[in-house]
């Protein structure tokens, strides 16, 4: 079997999810830290209805950039995200054909789920499950989510994300991020090289503290101020700009540890002002 | 009888959660089984983190019957003067489902009551496991559990099946909404051998299996013989049917420090580091799960992942060493310690100054403390460099490499990484002085400041460690023999915390104390009898050596005829003083000494209490305690027999008394409270 390139094994992807009922949706056109922070999941996994859903999410962790000079890290890279709500008793068998459906042969690797007991502090949510690992390689969180936004579920929706530089990386048999074919002649390298070292340039050398510190405190106010007009979606975007701005803020060395519990908290408790809005707004 | 067989399948538990599960299933069933009277043969427990399973031998398929007697009100109320029965003897008749007529009369010791024996219908086993294996499977605790249905069930992952067969019966149990588990016709014990041929069941059996398999391939390769024995249960409960494979990496990233390698390779992927002659070689064995995999790409994949990711250790490590430790040291000022007792900076210039304390108490020449001092100061660092931030578990050991990288002495290298030992009750312990006192002092310095500020351990609950603190505080003077007074460094470390604290002074130092103390009694090896323990530890543990020592000698002579004359002389002694507790007893006054048995006594104490406090003085407890016993244990025998202690005469009494206490004294006050063992019988 021909070995996919990045775009095919979205477009694999796609079809897998499509054809059991998921939609498919497109990213959030905010920075997020993971696929979670797309309303998708937040919003979607609170109360009763069920749900089902996957996409791609570019994802941001300014922390994580090593200017284009590891293999393994990035600032920021593509989740694929899935949400079934609730979860089905062979949600690890689907999973699992999915990966065959990507031409992973399961026989001759060894696929092995390691506890994992996921947490977002600053979304308030958590979950039990696993890392997922492929020969040693993770390639997927896998959890049934117990809590969003502090708030116990009634009904528990699995969640599937998938790591897909990790799963191209073993497809394709190349271990290093920047090698990987993204389509037939063209690398992630190409793309996102240079993305890389000046976005990693930014976070820990350029971002200016002063601009993001008041931003925090501006996205902060706007979220609450829309809260309170029961405007769900618009609060939490402004709660989802205030969470990159304090990641920003961390990877520029401009956050003490008194003060990082204090930050998380913040974006915490807006989280689950707009968790009570959605759901108050809910029928 | 027939054999039994519960098969549990789960979607893949956490590790550290297998072994416990399948030992709480197994007392599960002892118990329950016992409880509905089943009687059964061998029961054993097998299983992987996603399959557990339960076999019991020759299971009995009834219940024993079972006789059972009901008491009642007094015949009295339930018969009136014409023996007819009362409402209320009706009522205890029908309340039970019994007739007039099934009603006995039973003389007690409280008089006469009335009856029923009650036959219990024995019930077949299966109906009883019905009820009885969802409150089995129910028992199993988690330290974290979740639902995942609209049942309601909760247990550590979703349970996905469960079989019941009791010989080739497939008896249905109700749980939720889990399916049954199908065993095709299969009786248990020919399901079990199914299962056992599938994958190496049995937890033992595996572990071993894995054990010999990498003894054989480091013997094969000229490798050291060294096991990981954490990563050695962990992979146990991550495979079925385990399969070695080696594999290696680039030489160049033995660079990294030793500690980094062996963290990064066991944590991030589970795999074992290889040594020859003690250091690491770009090898490693990685336990696979089944057999028929590609090992060539498996092979690529597992080396290619650790290169990748030592890579990213090799970056934090050379960012760390850009600057010395010390420059590191100011931003502790960053790093929360604990919200109510501070920050980091403040808690290492209070280590600072409780180890210089410790340090004059032993008497340590001044360049060792100079070296303590220098470590207290760098001891905590590394927790604010990048590669602690990545694997907080080598807290210590980045500290000892960047403190030599940064020029420091080895014995302050050496000390900042031991400073943090015991981790746990099993783990090494200091080595060096500087390393143990500095270990004293963070370990008290947390103690206090946790105690003081309110916080306690509940239960099992012990968020801060203050047991494991307090137990690694005793674990390491006992070790280096080190001779404290405990009680001086408590009130020192209190009064370093300048006004921080919640509790007042005088409290806190008894609280601390009582911690200390009540691991001390669960660390000191167990006494025969048990008692023996409390009675040494009623006698002080200031001097925590002394008292290791004191419970070791005496619990060598325990059933020696001169430890329990000893012990008579102490519990005589002390249950005449109970009496007169209220009463100030004063000094013994020889001219008081009216009975030539009481004379006796005295010149007896005169003559021996010298020496005996002489032997105590130097430890020789067993000697102490054959002195004491032959001193005391005759005279005082016949002094009780035929002089009358608590005479009239108060100043006789007065006199008596304060000769008891003298000699009671002599021995308990710092050997050991004798009088608190049970029933003490001289043959």
């Amino acid at each position: 079997m021909k070995k996919l390139s990045f775009q095919e094994v979205v477009e694999k992807l796609n079809k897998f999810w499509s054809d059991r009922g998921c939609l498919i949706v497109e990213p959030l056109d905010t920075e997020v830290g993971a696929g979670t922070f797309h309303p998708a999941t937040f919003f979607k996994s609170l109360g009763k209805d069920p749900w089902r859903v996957a996409y791609v999410q570019p994802s941001r962790r300014p922390c994580d950039g090593r200017y284009a000079d590891n293999p393994l890290r990035l600032q920021h890279y593509y989740q694929y995200q899935v949400i079934i709500k609730p979860t089905v008793a062979d949600i690890r068998k689907i999973y699992l054909d999915s990966l065959k459906a990507l031409g992973i042969n399961l026989k001759a690797h060894e696929v092995r789920f390691v506890e994992d007991d996921w947490e977002s502090p600053t979304l308030g949510a958590s979950g039990l499950g696993w890392e997922v690992w492929l020969d040693s390689l993770e390639i997927t969180q896998f959890t049934y989510f117990q809590q969003v936004a502090g708030i116990e579920l009634d009904v528990v929706p699995c969640e599937i994300t998938y790591g897909l530089e990790r799963i191209c990386m073993f497809i394709q048999e190349k271990f290093n991020l920047f090698d990987l074919e993204w389509a037939s002649g063209v690398t992630y390298g190409d793309i996102h090289k240079r993305h890389e070292i000046e976005y990693s340039k930014y976070n820990f050398e350029e971002a200016s503290i002063e601009m993001y510190s008041k931003m925090f405190e501006y996205f902060e106010k706007e979220a609450n101020r829309l809260a309170d007009k029961g405007l769900a979606y618009p609060a939490y975007s402004f709660v989802l700009k205030a969470s990159h701005a304090f990641n920003v803020l961390d990877a520029r060395g401009a956050i003490s540890q008194n003060e990082r519990p204090r930050y998380i908290a913040k974006v915490r408790s807006l989280a689950k002002r707009c968790a009570d809005t959605y759901i108050a707004g809910m029928e | 009888m027939k054999d039994f067989l519960l098969e549990i399948n789960v979607e893949e538990l956490p590790t550290s959660y297998a072994r416990p599960a399948l030992d709480k299933l197994k007392s599960a069933f002892i118990e329950r089984l016992a409880l509905e009277r089943i009687s059964h043969g061998d029961i054993n427990v097998y299983g992987t983190a996603s399959t557990l399973v339960c076999y019991i031998k020759d299971m009995q398929l009834k219940q024993e019957d079972l006789c059972q007697e009901i008491s009642g009100p007094p015949k009295r109320i339930a018969f009136d003067e014409n023996n007819n029965l009362t409402p209320q003897g009706i009522g205890f008749a029908k309340n039970q489902g019994a007739n007039a007529k099934d009603l006995k009369i039973k003389s007690t010791p409280k008089g006469e009551y009335v009856f029923i024996v009650k036959k219990i219908k024995a019930r077949p086993t299966k109906e009883v496991l019905q009820v009885l294996i969802p409150e089995a499977i129910k028992s199993i605790s988690f330290p974290k559990i979740m639902k995942w249905d609209d049942s309601g069930t909760r247990f550590a992952r979703p349970i996905e099946s469960i079989l019941v067969l009791l010989d080739k019966e497939n008896i249905k149990i109700r749980m939720g909404n889990i399916p049954a588990g199908i065993a095709k016709g299969l009786s248990a014990g020919a399901y079990l051998k199914k299962l056992q041929k599938s994958c190496v069941l049995d937890q033992d059996k595996r572990k071993s299996e894995i054990e010999n398999m990498i003894k054989l391939a480091q013997k094969k390769l000229g490798l050291d013989e060294y096991i990981d024995k954490n990563l050695l249960e962990e992979t146990n409960f991550l495979v079925r049917l385990p399969v070695l494979m080696i594999g290696d990496f680039d030489k160049k990233f033995l660079e990294v420090p030793r500690d980094v390698l062996a963290a990064s390779m066991s944590k991030h992927q589970r795999i074992f580091t290889l040594s020859r002659d003690g250091k690491l070689v770009n090898k490693f064995i990685a336990i696979l799960d089944g057999k028929g995999r590609d090992i060539a790409k498996m092979k690529k994949v597992y080396g290619n992942i650790l290169e990748a990711r030592l890579k990213d250790s090799l970056f934090f490590y050379n960012e760390d060493i850009k600057k010395p430790l010390s420059e590191l040291t100011p931003k502790l000022k960053d790093l929360i310690f604990h919200k109510d007792l501070g920050n980091m900076f403040e808690k290492i210039q209070r280590l600072e100054d409780l180890s210089l304390f410790i340090s004059e108490k032993l008497n340590i020449d001044p360049v060792k403390k100079n070296d303590i001092k220098k470590a207290a100061y760098l001891s905590k660092s590394d927790l604010v460099t990048q590669m602690v931030g990545e694997f907080p578990s080598l807290q210590g050991v980045m500290g000892m490499e960047y403190s030599l990288k940064s020029g420091e002495k080895e014995s302050v290298a050496i000390a900042i990484k031991e400073h943090y030992l015991p981790k746990g009750l099993d783990d090494n312990l200091p080595e060096t002085i500087e390393g143990a006192v500095l270990a004293i002092g963070d370990r008290i310095d947390n103690i206090v400041g946790l105690l003081g500020s309110g916080i306690e351990p509940k239960g099992s609950f012990d968020p801060f460690g203050i047991r494991r603190n307090s137990q690694g505080l005793i674990q390491i003077i006992n070790y280096k023999s080190l001779r404290l007074e405990i009680a001086g460094i408590i009130r020192k470390a209190i009064e370093l915390y300048k006004g921080k604290l919640k509790i007042f002074p005088e409290e806190l130092e008894k609280k601390v104390i009582n911690y200390i103390k009540e691991r001390l009694e669960s660390l000191a090896p167990d006494t025969r009898p048990l008692e023996l323990k409390q009675a040494v530890l009623r006698s002080g543990c200031n001097d925590i050596v002394s008292a290791f020592k004191r419970v070791g000698a005496l619990s060598e002579i325990s059933a020696e005829k001169y430890f329990l004359k000893a012990a008579k002389v102490c519990e005589r002694t002390s249950n005449i003083l109970k009496g007169a507790k209220a009463e100030k007893i004063g000094e013994v006054n020889e001219g008081l000494l009216k009975e030539d048995l009481e004379k006796e006594v005295w010149k007896a104490y005169s003559a021996n209490s010298g020496a005996i406090k002489d032997l105590i003085k130097k430890e020789k407890y067993k000697e102490a305690t054959r002195a004491y016993g032959e001193a005391f244990f005759e005279v005082l025998h016949k002094f009780f027999d035929n002089v009358l202690v608590n005479a009239e005469d108060k100043a006789l009494r007065q006199n008596r008394l304060a000769m008891m206490q003298a000699i009671n004294k002599l021995y308990t006050n710092d050997v050991a409270d004798l009088a608190m063992l049970p029933q003490i019988v001289v043959e």
